[in-house]
């Protein structure tokens, strides 16, 4: 299959996931209507095509039109989180993380439509398998989330543990090529007195020789 | 075959075909009409399967590359149950407006109802419209898509020219259609496929085999990509190019109204 159905494969699965999840949000939906018409066009480093998120009747449409935008963001899904923070904006311009043309409130207000979104998971799982399945799924889950917290916490005290102590006692990269130099010293210090001890042994041999002649 | 490739002789033509066919030209439209009464009902489920589903991309990207914005005035020509008709209902918002425009009364009630259904209701005019003689005045739409329909029209180069007369200056016409694929083991595997598999399938799902073999037929009648993109330089269109998509069983063609 070409790229660009690939391209078109990807925009409509992700505004199918995209509309399912803002059907199921129990938040006031107040931000996507302030969004009505609006368009937000993401280049993302990690994708070669860009994004145009339209908002139309509260659904997100996904398609690759560039041709027209509010606002336009050139970024990496890594910078595209910490959009949020409105005070690290200029930072991440000046570091060239980030470069946004165009109306930079409809960009926050985009992020702001998911950052609110409140799904009762519980209830949406319940629709599908019933609810003592969802039930004991529920349980089953925060009893895994307790053992990867506790997991988590340990791993965390293991860590501190050993860079409070363990880390004292272990030989740095400095001390290491100190100890090289003085066994490099040591050896040539060797050397010397082997030559010595050699030229000496050389000047008793020819001593005792001439006292035999 | 040879007056498809020559749309000028087309036009002065008394007989033309009806898939493999050759028909007198008045008979055709009642014929095509045929087709699709019998296949309305089913016509979206049919298109899923015969396409695996791969005619949803074909229609995002001919979204896609109309360029479409808010307050625009769209017309979906041959727009049958109306899926470019809702996306870009949704696009040109409630300043724009889209025309859904089909020759076909039952696939523009299927369209219509489809829509209704999902609450498309505010922008969207539907138009019973033969694409030769388009009902609207000089340079009123921004942006004409005709998918999956041309090759179902008896005078292909005269309804070219109607939908350039009824495009504004700067507008563009998109037609999304089947063409010829690219590669030769392609065009063979895709040929077993529409002579054989096809028509069984719409025999089972529509009951309707011989409408799906007219399908078949009218695909290869259809002309290929660079001589539809003659047309549509003939018919007064600049800057035409066309994409191929999966391989070229369908291909876009793309031209300007400056």
């Amino acid at each position: 299959m070409s790229t660009i159905m690939h391209h078109q494969m990807l925009c409509g699965f992700i505004e199918k996931v995209v509309n399912a999840l803002l059907s199921m949000n129990l938040s006031s939906s107040a931000s996507l209507v302030a969004l009505e018409q609006k368009t937000l066009v993401v280049s993302l480093a990690e994708l070669n095509f860009p994004l145009s998120l339209t908002v139309s009747d509260k659904q997100l449409l996904v398609t690759c039109i560039t041709e027209r935008s509010d606002c336009q963001i050139d970024t990496s899904l890594a910078t595209l989180k910490t959009l949020k923070e409105e005070q690290q904006l200029t930072e991440l311009i000046k570091q060239d993380k980030l470069n946004i043309v165009g109306d930079v409130k409809v960009a926050q207000q985009f992020a702001d439509v998911f950052q609110q979104l409140d799904i009762d998971w519980q209830s949406e799982i319940a629709s599908y398998i019933g609810d003592v399945p969802t039930y004991k799924l529920g349980r089953f889950h925060q009893w895994l989330l307790a053992k990867v917290t506790f997991a988590k916490q340990q791993v965390s005290a293991d860590a501190s543990e050993w860079l409070l102590h363990e880390k004292r006692v272990l030989v740095s990269n400095g001390e290491l090529q100190q100890l090289y130099g003085q066994i490099q010293q040591a050896q040539q210090a060797i050397q010397q007195i082997e030559q010595r001890i050699s030229q000496l042994d050389d000047a008793i041999n020819a001593s005792h020789q001439e006292s035999l002649s | 075959m040879s007056e498809e490739k020559q749309p000028v002789n087309e036009q002065n033509a008394s007989s033309t075909h009806f898939g493999y066919q050759t028909v007198d030209t008045a008979v055709k439209e009642s014929k095509v009409a045929g087709v699709f009464h019998s296949v309305a009902q089913q016509y979206d489920v049919m298109n899923d399967l015969m396409s695996f589903g791969i005619h949803r991309l074909w229609k995002r990207f001919t979204i896609d590359a109309s360029g479409v914005r808010p307050g625009n005035n769209v017309l979906d020509l041959a727009g049958g149950t109306g899926d470019l008709t809702a996306k870009f209902s949704k696009l040109v918002g409630r300043e724009g407006r889209v025309v859904l425009a089909d020759i076909n009364s039952s696939m523009l009630n299927v369209g219509r109802d489809k829509l209704r259904d999902k609450g498309l209701v505010q922008n969207i005019d539907y138009v019973q419209a033969n694409a030769e003689y388009l009902p609207f005045e000089d340079n009123t739409f921004d942006i004409i898509t005709i998918a999956f329909g041309l090759r179902n029209v008896t005078h292909k180069d005269r309804a070219l020219r109607s939908m350039y007369r009824v495009l504004k200056p700067g507008g563009r016409l998109l037609v999304l259609e089947f063409s010829k694929p690219e590669h030769e083991i392609i065009n063979k595997a895709y040929d077993f496929y529409s002579f054989n598999l096809l028509p069984k399938m719409g025999e089972l799902v529509a009951k309707d085999g011989d409408s799906y073999q007219y399908l078949a037929e009218s695909i290869r009648m259809h002309p290929d990509q660079e001589t539809l993109k003659q047309m549509m330089d003939d018919a007064g269109f600049e800057q035409t190019s066309y994409k191929n998509l999966t391989d070229g069983i369908v291909a876009l063609h793309k031209g300007f109204k400056f």
